[in-house]
């Protein structure tokens, strides 16, 4: 097992810039997730990695070796990386028998036929699909499709596991499911992996860490719960969590002692934690964030709650999410089923002091 | 039920002319070829009379070498044609490099060439290659001429294999060549029945390179020899019609074995798992 190093990679599509100096370090046995909207490059930081694609600039490294440079004109081909890839589409095969499939990458290294035999049939038992192997891919459901292609992957033993989406052409329930066999297969194996996807859930559930890109830029690397704890920004915080982290404008206003927001249509004083945070900032635009499952929400009125009127009430099983009209804006909470609210009622939400957030309205990041 | 409108017998009217003339030629052609000199003479060309094979025996004798130097040409120039026209359609839709675009686009432009525009300085290069009236010669010519057209075909035949079934061999450890031969390869019977069937029936139909390139029998296409039973003085109709018949077998043949496997072939966007 290897850990892989990323030092300012870019690459360019014509005039478009698919990611743009990045770096991270993957490190050795960590499941690693690229994270982001469809269109961010995380794709791209996984084909450079492989060396299906050359990036313009920068380099990669496995471990102490220099996979990837265009500077010192270093170009290791995919054939020769030891990685193993896993696509959305999965990308059997299609005249191969699951047996086959599996058997390709063995085959092309010039494995014995015996070895090949015993590989295959005990990735095949790993993975359940033992019963598969003289189908063809034409023949299988979305899920054993998928298993055949993470069979074709671990088979050959590579240092390194590259997935693209490998989830995303699931239905829900089995998707659910594959991410926790995935999770498991990784505990077992012990492969380094980078595993890329749009789904926050997906990603939060899985990685060990995962890094946040948006248009080719790295925003934040972290475990999951550092990402949800404390973003960086507002698009980690808005891409983070679901529903989305609710964000108002105001301005930061100083008064003596106290820091408050002032939203137009009411004063949030915030606690004195952030307020000695904020000395040093100037009174400017900024946005308050707080998220649904961080809120309380009273009839009366209490200090720093606002005032919110309830437009719709969406049921999901064990919670309540509640849509409400702040001022002109949109806020969303997560209640209690129980939760005594009306459609058209007035009430009071007040977020919970210990989980605010302030960021730069201008430049989006986190002041505190 | 109801008697058709006479806008519907109209239609009907002109759609039985149309057949009508499409069948009366070759209708004609058949009656002739089983005609003895003299019915061919003493009767109406469409009426049918005494069945007699002698014309079709004679057409064969007449044309059995260029009969079987044309399959000769045209099953080598197919062959060759459809696999060099398949590999430069996988390098040229797969892999991609610098300038494959301005490649390609000369290879369309080649599609075009009128045949007329190039027969002397071809004649003149067949004749210093020493292959002027030979077989090898009629190969070589219609397998290089046969390039461009079977390279487009390829070419927009493998642009439906997804991308990631390369990628996916490549990260497995397979090369350029093994990737053709293992993964691209045994997917391209559609378009191989497709090019295959075409260049077969255009390399068998040709006409002007066989007229120029060969002379005498060795080498001597069929569809020349065929235009030769016309002869000088007298037209032996029915022998000609026979020999007719004797050349358009050999097309009708491979339509009726691959004419199933062709229309698949012009749907297929059969690589989808």
């Amino acid at each position: 097992m290897v850990n892989i190093i990323i030092k300012n990679l870019t690459k360019k599509f014509g005039e478009v810039t698919a990611v743009k100096n990045l770096n991270l370090e993957i490190k050795e046995k960590e499941f690693f997730i690229l994270l982001g909207p469809s269109g961010c490059g995380k794709s791209t930081v996984l084909l450079c990695i492989a060396g299906l694609l050359k990036p313009d600039e920068g380099e990669i490294w496995f471990g102490d070796k220099l996979v990837t440079s265009p500077k010192h004109d270093v170009y290791v081909t995919p054939q020769e990386r030891k990685v193993a890839m896993v696509f959305q589409d999965y990308a059997l095969y299609p005249h191969m028998t699951v047996f086959q499939n599996i058997a390709f990458p063995l085959e092309v290294r010039g494995v014995t036929k015996s070895e090949i035999e015993e590989k295959v049939k005990a990735t095949a038992e790993l993975l359940g699909i033992f019963n598969l192997l003289h189908r063809k891919p034409k023949q299988l459901s979305g899920g054993q499709r998928q298993r055949v292609a993470l069979g074709r992957a671990i088979v050959r033993e590579p240092k390194i596991f590259l997935m693209d989406e490998p989830l995303a052409n699931l239905d829900a329930k089995l998707r659910v499911r594959m991410r926790v066999e995935l999770k498991k297969l990784h505990q077992r194996l012990g492969t380094t992996t980078v595993y890329v996807t749009h789904d926050q859930v997906e990603a939060m559930s899985i990685g060990d860490r995962i890094a946040v890109l948006k248009d080719g830029i790295l925003q934040q690397t972290g475990a999951s719960k550092e990402l949800y704890d404390s973003p960086r920004n507002t698009f980690v915080a808005g891409f983070i969590g679901s529903p989305a982290m609710n964000m108002l404008e105001g301005n930061l206003v100083k008064k003596n002692d106290t820091v408050m927001v002032d939203l137009g249509f009411s004063m949030f004083e915030l606690p004195t934690w952030i307020g000695e945070k904020l000395q040093e900032t100037k009174e400017s635009r900024v946005i308050l964030g707080f998220r649904p499952e961080h809120i309380e929400i009273t009839k009366k009125w209490q200090k720093n709650g606002i005032e919110a009127k309830v437009d719709m009430l969406e049921l999901i099983g064990r919670e309540l999410y509640i849509h409400f009209t702040v001022g002109n804006k949109a806020v969303v909470g997560i209640s209690r089923p129980t939760e005594d609210v009306k459609i058209g009622e007035s009430v009071w939400i007040v977020p919970q002091e210990e989980k605010i957030y302030i960021f730069d309205e201008k430049t989006g990041e986190a002041l505190i | 039920m109801k008697f058709p409108r006479p806008r519907r017998i109209l239609l009907y009217v002109l759609l039985i002319f149309f057949a009508f003339m499409y069948v009366l030629p070759f209708w004609t052609c058949i009656t002739t070829s089983l005609k003895t000199e003299k019915d061919v003479i003493n009767t109406v060309p469409i009426e049918p009379a005494w069945p007699t094979l002698m014309p079709w025996m004679d057409a064969l004798g007449i044309m059995e070498r260029p009969l079987l130097n044309s399959f000769i040409f045209t099953l080598f120039a197919t062959i060759f044609s459809c696999f060099i026209g398949s590999i430069n359609g996988y390098v040229l839709s797969k892999i991609r490099f610098k300038g494959s675009e301005m490649i390609f686009l000369f290879f369309t432009i080649g599609i075009f060439i009128p045949y007329q525009s190039v027969l002397i300085p071809l004649l003149l290069t067949m004749s210093r290659l020493r292959l002027y009236n030979s077989i090898q010669g009629l190969i070589l010519v219609h397998t290089v001429y046969g390039i461009p057209i079977c390279t487009l075909l390829f070419r927009n035949f493998y642009g439906e294999i997804p991308d990631t079934l390369i990628m996916a061999a490549k990260t497995d450890g397979a090369g350029t060549w093994t990737i053709y031969r293992r993964i691209v390869l045994p997917l391209s019977s559609a378009p191989f029945v497709v090019a295959g069937v075409f260049q077969f029936t255009s390399i068998w139909n040709d006409f002007l390179f066989g007229l120029v390139l060969a002379r005498g029998s060795e080498a001597l296409p069929a569809s020349v020899a065929l235009a030769n039973l016309k002869g000088t003085t007298t037209a032996f109709w029915n022998v000609q019609m026979a020999g007719a018949l004797w050349y358009a077998l050999p097309v009708v043949i491979v339509y009726l074995i691959l004419g199933k496997y062709l229309i698949k072939g012009y749907m297929a966007g059969a690589v989808k798992g």
